[in-house]
């Protein structure tokens, strides 16, 4: 550990860690500073060069990401020589840019926005017409694509794929004000986390094919979440909008940075999940594949509940929150059924990697354990009510408690998905995570332990 | 369009490995023996120098971009690099220029050959002609075309 | 005016590139001397010698040799810097073909001094021709069993001016495109492959071996207290006998160009001396005279030394246009890691087209001005303040020729 010194920005008195670099502690601090290449994780590349700041005894201004902070440094980001160093520079990273922002996917979260309103707003001196030509609108594979005349060159995506991926797809070829992001001639991006380029880049340059053109920004509501679709718990913006006249739909997927879980990235396949979300969904109780009325299907569900005493299993998906699992365990013992909560079908070896995919896709399955669930298959039990596991099973008679439509015969209770409740995880990690209800459908689906409140059970 | 190293090559690759701490150093120098081997560097060849100095092929891509020797596409003509740079227009490097515009070659308009004494200069085939004047260059085109 | 000859004492004979030329004159003479010190106390005699870098930045070759480890788990390397690209510099170029044996020489002591086993002279990629001689005494030194304690390889690059600059050679020398590095944060030795690397110029090392054979004394009496020593001076441009003329720093500027280079061609009168390299700030007839050529002169004009290869320019010159060639250059060459440079040079060559096409304005005058200021020491290396260096002097100098270009 490196001892902690005082340092002083814009007059205030600061504490950090020796050696540290100052560009970390700025953006720890809230204090306002521009850069396009630095990343927390992607660590300094030094070529943007807009995070200038004034270092007392230092002559030119030095760039805080590679500036290590020293005991009794004096640090001004807000000078008008700060000031004027940054807008120049921010000047030049426009000059080849088109400013074709009423039609870029990027505008309202990008950061050459952003920096020319807080330091630009300048009468261009962009006089000449010439800027250097680029490709626009290259599909360069696994939902990315690419503008290189809006990219500001700062590496951020090749040094994702060579340094995080290591996949080495994305690299910058050519040099001077030639040079620009590409794949191989012929070779595309092909890997399980190609999409965090889209959030990595600062500008409108690579965007996602599945976002694009679908939403402003500025009307998207960001909400915080932990994606289900393994045990690893990323976590997550659900980012969604309720149009007039129309339902709360999701996006898109973002990740949310959580050092302890999944740093500042999620996989394509957690980020594109959104999707069967919303596809497919039970929205009515169903009998015999038929829809009936709330009240046929409480009725049905207390007759089946009767004609099977004692020989109930209820079965529970180990992608609940742990409330509900907690209140369908509750619910089993007052009607005396036996509990599972099989585990194997979430087994998938090939999903797995060293990253952040987990062989398990089940979200919530260390619950599963921790509650010592038995996590085999129901033996013996002639009604069996289904808690939206994905298996299939046998029995006399079967209660579904579905999200999404399934192929059945038997009675089907409709359920709200993740995105409409809330509710605890613990991921494969032991970690337990809080992930708040973010989409509020017009006609909203209860949750298990809803439903079961209304049929009288706590 | 497959590519691989001549035995004499590779011979010299593996020579060379053993003089440098990484076989990453041997980057620029495969590039130089594909382009006398192919005249040219194509992407078949970028994968075998990958191979040899396992260096991710984009990253070889990449370095072969960025040095303007190096030619990623066939070149049929007589190849003329003739210098533009500072020494060579005060010394009539436009001339030169202009005079060439004539022949059935492709010009090269290079920056500083590294022959600003003995100006203007150009450079066919590894090989500098200086001290040009529009005879000088006729009778040494004459002679390689 | 004395003549004084340590690098380029040779180059006058015939066949002076091969071995037994070079050891008929002297060569490897100095290797005896090897036997008589340590390596520490060669790191010494260097320190003491006053050795500057000759390469361009003139920094103090004894200061960088101490940075080198003498117990290093790790190899040492030495690198020698044969990338000669500065426009208007061909001086190194005359050392690997008129005595390449000086420069091996040279390498096998400074190889010892700094414990290396291998020495890399990373040469760019267009002197083919000069390197096949280089080569070739190379070949000749392992035949004589000179270089059995050290090898000598010699890297070519391919065509990137960038190269030349020490930490960007030394990516291109890892097989990586030739981006110049983040400085370090305190005085340490160059780094390849994480191992310490002493880079120099070949002329530097070129100067070890008469340094070590007679002493720190001998080379500090010539040049200047600050500067002491010889350069490799060169004349190009309008010129009646532009070449490589060797002479010890101090010399006077108007006086070497009159004596070496038979003075302004067409005996026209004299306009601008760009002093070292295009890099340098151009200076006026005016500022040249009385000006002597040392590291500290060259400073007090507001300029540098640089390589001394002067650019001369007679009174008929455009300076527009010659600072439009300039531009040019620096367009092409930049390597577009750090955005000022990137952008700031493509975008004074274009705004310097523009007045050249008689379409500018004043203002294009003023962006350039302002340009200037952006891309002078805001970038990770030296290329883009040179490029601000290159337009404050010309557009203040030569203001008149300028603003008549924009009426």
């Amino acid at each position: 550990m490196s001892r902690v010194v005082d340092i002083i920005i814009d007059g205030e008195n600061y504490r950090a860690e020796e050696n540290s670099l100052l560009i970390d502690l700025l953006i720890q601090e809230g204090i306002k500073v521009p850069y396009f290449c630095y990343h927390e994780t992607l660590g300094a590349d030094g070529n943007c060069r807009m995070c200038m700041v004034g270092i007392e005894g230092q002559k030119r201004p030095q760039i805080a990401c590679d500036t290590l902070v020293k005991e009794g440094m004096v640090v001004n980001t807000k000078s008008d020589t700060i000031r004027e160093v940054r807008k120049n520079i921010l000047e030049l990273e426009l000059i080849n840019h088109p400013v074709d922002c009423p039609t870029c996917d990027q505008a309202g979260e990008c950061s050459l926005q952003d920096f020319y309103m807080e330091y630009g707003l300048h009468n261009s001196k962009i006089t000449i017409a010439q800027k250097v030509k680029h490709d626009k609108a290259i599909d360069l594979g696994a939902n990315v694509m690419l503008d290189q005349e809006r990219c500001v060159l700062c590496a951020r995506c090749t040094r994702f794929t060579a340094e995080i991926t290591k996949t080495h797809e994305l690299g910058i070829v050519g040099r001077g004000d030639d040079a620009k992001v590409t794949t191989m001639p012929g070779r595309t991006l092909e890997n399980d986390y190609a999409m965090n380029v889209v959030d990595l880049c600062p500008v409108g340059a690579l965007t996602s094919k599945d976002f694009r053109f679908a939403q402003r920004v500025w009307f998207l509501e960001s909400s915080e979440g932990i994606c289900h679709g393994c045990a690893k718990g990323c976590n997550i913006f659900i980012d969604h909008n309720k149009l007039k006249y129309k339902d709360d739909t999701i996006y898109r997927f973002r990740p949310r940075r959580n050092d302890a879980v999944n740093g500042f990235f999620i996989c394509d396949a957690g980020r594109l999940s959104y999707k069967e979300l919303q596809e497919m969904r039970q929205e009515s109780a169903t009998l015999h594949g038929r829809e009936i009325s709330q009240e046929a299907a409480k009725e049905a569900f207390h007759n089946l509940l009767l004609l099977h005493q004692n020989s109930i299993a209820v079965v529970i998906d180990a992608n609940l929150y742990t409330e509900e699992i907690e209140s369908i365990i509750n619910f089993a013992n007052t009607i005396d059924a036996k509990i599972y909560a099989p585990l194997d079908i979430y087994k998938d070896a090939s999903f797995a990697d060293e990253m952040l995919k987990s062989s398990m896709r089940a979200a919530n399955y260390k619950t599963i354990e921790n509650l010592g669930i038995t996590t085999s298959t129901p033996q013996n039990a002639t009604l069996i009510i289904n808690c939206n596991h994905p298996q299939e099973f046998r029995a006399d008679a079967t209660i579904n408690f579905f999200t999404h439509r399934r192929e059945t015969q038997a009675l089907t209770l409709p359920i709200a998905a993740y995105t409409e409740s809330s509710g605890s995880l613990t991921n494969e990690d032991n970690i337990t995570q809080y992930s708040k209800q973010a989409v509020f459908k017009n006609s909203p689906l209860p949750t298990i332990s809803d439903y079961l409140q209304g049929l009288g059970y706590e | 369009m497959s590519f691989s190293f001549s035995q004499e090559n590779l011979e010299k690759i593996a020579a060379l490995k053993k003089r440098y701490p990484s076989p990453k150093a041997l980057c620029l120098p495969c590039l130089w023996l594909v382009q006398y081997q192919e005249g040219y560097i194509s992407l078949d060849a970028i994968d075998a120098i990958s191979e040899q100095t396992t260096i991710p092929p984009m990253e070889v891509y990449r370095v072969a971009t960025f040095y303007t020797m190096f030619h990623l596409e066939k070149r049929e003509k007589l190849q003329v690099d003739v210098c533009k740079t500072l020494s060579c227009k005060l010394c009539g490097a436009d001339d030169i220029l202009q005079h060439l515009e004539s022949k059935d070659v492709t010009i090269n308009h290079v920056e500083c050959l590294g022959s600003c004494g003995t100006a203007p200069v150009m450079q066919i085939n590894d090989k500098n002609y200086e001290n040009l004047t529009i005879e000088k260059v006729e009778s040494i085109l004459e002679e390689l075309l | 005016m004395r003549e004084c000859k340590i690098v380029s004492k040779k180059f006058h004979l015939p066949n002076s590139h091969t071995l037994s030329v070079a050891r008929k004159n002297g060569g490897y003479e100095a290797l005896e001397k090897l036997k008589e010190y340590s390596p520490t106390q060669i790191v010494a005699i260097i320190k003491a010698s006053g050795l500057r870098g000759k390469g361009g930045g003139g920094a103090s070759a004894g200061e960088k040799w101490e940075l080198m480890p003498q117990n290093s788990e790790k190899p040492s390397f030495l690198v020698v810097n044969c990338d000669e690209s500065e426009p208007g510099t061909f001086k190194d170029r005359q050392i690997i073909s008129y005595d390449p044996h000086l420069l091996i020489e040279g390498i096998i002591i400074t190889c010892y001094a700094i414990k290396a086993k291998q020495a890399y002279i990373y040469i760019r990629g267009e002197y083919k021709e000069y390197q096949d001689i280089l080569q070739g005494a190379i070949d000749e030194a392992y035949g004589a069993g000179l270089l059995n304690a050290c090898d000598i390889t010699i890297h070519r690059g391919a065509g990137a001016y960038i190269c030349g600059e020490k930490s960007a050679l030394l990516e291109s020398l890892e097989g990586k495109r030739g981006h110049p590095r983040l400085k370090p944060k305190q005085k340490e030795p160059e780094w390849y492959f994480g191992n310490p690397t002493l880079v120099n110029n070949v002329e530097t090392i070129a100067s070890v071996p008469f340094i070590v054979q007679n002493g720190a004394e001998a080379y500090r009496a010539f040049g200047t207290q600050k500067s002491p020593g010889t350069l490799l001076f060169a004349m190009s441009g309008h010129i009646n006998t532009p070449g490589v003329y060797e002479a010890e720093f101090g010399t006077n500027m108007l006086e070497y160009i009159e004596q070496y280079g038979g003075g302004v061609k067409n005996g026209k009168k004299l306009k601008a001396v760009i002093p070292g390299g295009v890099s340098c700030g151009v200076l006026t007839a005016k500022e040249c005279e009385g000006l002597t050529l040392d590291y500290e002169a060259l400073r007090a004009v507001g300029s540098t030394l640089g390589t001394g290869g002067m650019i001369v320019m007679d009174a008929d010159t455009s300076m527009p246009e010659v600072l439009k060639n300039i531009l040019e250059f620096y367009h092409e060459e930049s390597c577009g890691q750090c955005t000022p440079c990137r952008e700031g040079s493509g975008w004074s060559d274009k705004i310097m087209k523009r007045v050249l096409d008689g379409e500018g304005s004043k203002e294009d005058l003023e962006k350039l001005f302002e340009l200037a200021d952006t891309m002078n020491g805001k970038t990770i290396c030296v290329f883009a303040p040179s490029i601000s260096i290159v337009l404050l002097s010309f557009l203040t100098k030569f203001r008149k020729e300028f603003e008549a270009l924009v009426l």
